[in-house]
């Protein structure tokens, strides 16, 4: 691939500059403003179920959509084996690194067969 | 987390080291094709390691690339770089009950390179691990920024010469985040919020053609997590839903204690 961008340098470091600002204020607002204030019970209890939520959501991203945004199954059963595989890793092993390398391992090698 | 027993004259930094290393090392592959992609979009090698550092965040940083190779305009770049980064709301908002006795240096400090992976593994440590304190927390946030930063520079100066298939090297995220879902299930309840949050996340991500669904969908699900768990705590004490489930090999679930570590 060539360089097809005819943009320069300046213009490639406003953006860096742009762009740190709109991905730093999310990132910071909430903790500055959440611990500062005395955080509601309930508040913190459906915090709790954030992560969960929020990690299902990426992985259906990874794997059950596409580029443009729709479900696309048939392009995707090398991902879709390798994460049931990588469920059972995670849940017998407990290890996050064996759940990585096995991941890795099996959607290259599905990719090829499927 | 890891299966060696924990040795307390560990230093600090290598402990921390130990936590992250998992991350930082499927960050080398997906960084090297970040780098090589921001390479081919016309990014030189000292503007890929300042985005790398300032912006921190890998689906931001392959948007970016393949938005200058279609030569979209700064604004709608910007515009949608903002609503990728939204879902770290998300991530503060989850962490802040652990950061209140901190400085606001530190909050400031720590907010700067606080992403999904490094949250997650941070999120899991927090919640299992009552020693483990927000400046571990920010090692291990730093590890992994070296790590990314210094791939994508490699990534950078190899440029094309490098083969990779971004498909295969992205599902190492793909199968942290699994893992962290596993490592949340506690109970049966939490197994019905992930259902829902996986058809919520797919229904608003098709909605909005944008990963804004990815923010409506968390915040939808864990609310219903929430709710329903306040319904059942108060009306049904007893409901199968609350059942926890046993997971083998582990002494510690990764249950998300109930408020006394403030």
């Amino acid at each position: 691939m060539a360089a097809v961008n005819h943009w320069n340098t300046t213009q490639h470091l406003i953006l860096v500059i742009l762009g740190f600002f709109v991905a730093f204020a999310p990132r910071y607002l909430p903790i500055k403003i959440f611990t500062q204030r005395k955080i509601p019970e309930w508040f913190n209890e459906w915090m709790r179920f954030v992560p969960v939520s929020l990690f299902t959501a990426l992985v259906v991203k990874d794997v059950f959509i596409s580029a443009t945004y729709q479900v696309d199954i048939m392009h995707h059963l090398p991902e879709i084996v390798a994460a049931v595989i990588v469920g059972f890793i995670a849940y017998f092993t407990r290890s996050m690194a064996l759940s990585v390398v096995v991941g890795l391992i099996s959607v290259f090698l599905l990719a090829m067969v499927l | 987390m890891t299966k060696q027993v924990p040795n307390p004259n560990e230093p600090k930094w290598r402990s921390t080291l130990r936590v992250s290393m998992p991350l930082n090392l499927s960050y080398i592959p997906i960084g090297l094709a970040c780098g090589v992609l921001l390479h081919a979009a016309g990014f030189n090698t000292i503007l890929t390691g300042l985005v790398s550092i300032v912006i921190f965040s890998g689906g931001a940083q392959f948007m970016i690339a393949s938005m200058l190779t279609i030569n979209a305009p700064l604004l709608s770049i910007v515009l949608m770089l903002f609503f990728l980064e939204l879902r770290y709301a998300l991530l503060g908002s989850s962490l802040s009950r652990y950061l209140t006795k901190e400085t606001e240096r530190f909050k400031f400090v720590f907010a700067l390179s606080m992403n999904d992976e490094n949250y997650a593994v941070n999120y899991l440590k927090f919640a299992t691990d009552k020693k483990w304190t927000p400046r571990e927390a920010l090692m291990v946030e730093h590890y992994s920024l070296l790590f990314w930063t210094v791939s994508n520079l490699i990534g950078s100066l190899i440029g094309s010469a490098l083969k990779i298939d971004l498909t295969v090297v992205h599902f190492a995220l793909t199968a942290l985040f699994l893992y962290m879902i596993i490592m949340q299930v506690k109970s049966r309840l939490t197994i019905f919020v992930g259902i829902i949050a996986a058809a919520l996340a797919a229904f608003f991500l098709v909605l909005t053609k944008s990963t804004l669904g990815l923010v409506i969908s968390t915040l939808i699900a864990s609310f219903i997590g929430f709710a329903l768990e306040h319904y059942l705590k108060t009306k049904k004490p007893g409901s199968r839903f609350l059942y926890k489930i046993h997971s083998p090999g582990s002494k510690e679930d990764a249950v998300e204690d109930s408020g006394e570590n403030g």
